[in-house]
């Protein structure tokens, strides 16, 4: 499973299709892998697993999102309290 | 005109009293009867689709405290489009690790 991933992160092309946002509009799909890449480095620093493995959340939310959205991003979640969901 | 004062004179506006209403006018102007049907049939579609909605649309979270984030519930080869043009459901899986 790791090996998986691995080669996929390895031949990665572009952010594939994603049967929860079906459609024109992927704000929420590029938002979700942002979440999702930083609380699975959160989740993997804390159990002590291969962080390398969230690498694909973090190529994907790098080919959707525009760079102005995700250093915004960056900004509020290293201020304390100021990042609008969990991580 | 007689179509308006007939409307006039049954004041309640419960659904049965509105059904009744509409069988009094098409029994008087038959003529009337497609406009019914149509009108009738666009509407319970619109209100059948509002249902939809609301019920099973991936972006609609009624419940913000227990439900966050219903998109999330969707299954790789879950299909919510009525129709897909290229994308064949069958053949996709979950992309990413578990964490």
């Amino acid at each position: 499973m790791a090996e998986d991933i691995k080669t996929k992160i390895k031949n990665y092309k572009t952010a594939p299709f994603n049967s929860r946002f079906p459609n024109q509009n992927q704000t929420r799909n590029c938002w979700q892998n942002y979440l999702h890449f930083h609380r699975c480095e959160k989740a993997m620093t804390a159990k002590g697993g291969d962080v390398s493995a969230c690498e694909w959340y973090h190529c994907v939310y790098k080919s959707l999102c525009p760079i102005s959205w995700v250093s915004k991003w960056d900004d509020r979640r290293r201020a304390e309290g100021m990042f609008p969901r969990k991580i | 005109m007689v179509a308006g004062a007939s409307l006039l004179s049954s004041r309640r506006t419960s659904a049965a009293a509105m059904l009744r209403q509409i069988l009094l006018q098409a029994k008087k102007h038959p003529s009337l009867i497609p406009l019914f049907i149509f009108i009738g049939a666009g509407g319970t579609g619109a209100a059948l689709y509002l249902m939809r909605l609301a019920m099973f649309n991936p972006d609609v979270s009624w419940d913000r405290k227990n439900n966050p984030e219903p998109w999330n519930k969707l299954g790789p080869n879950d299909q919510y489009k009525f129709y897909s043009v290229n994308v064949d459901y069958s053949k996709l899986k979950k992309e990413g690790p578990e964490f």
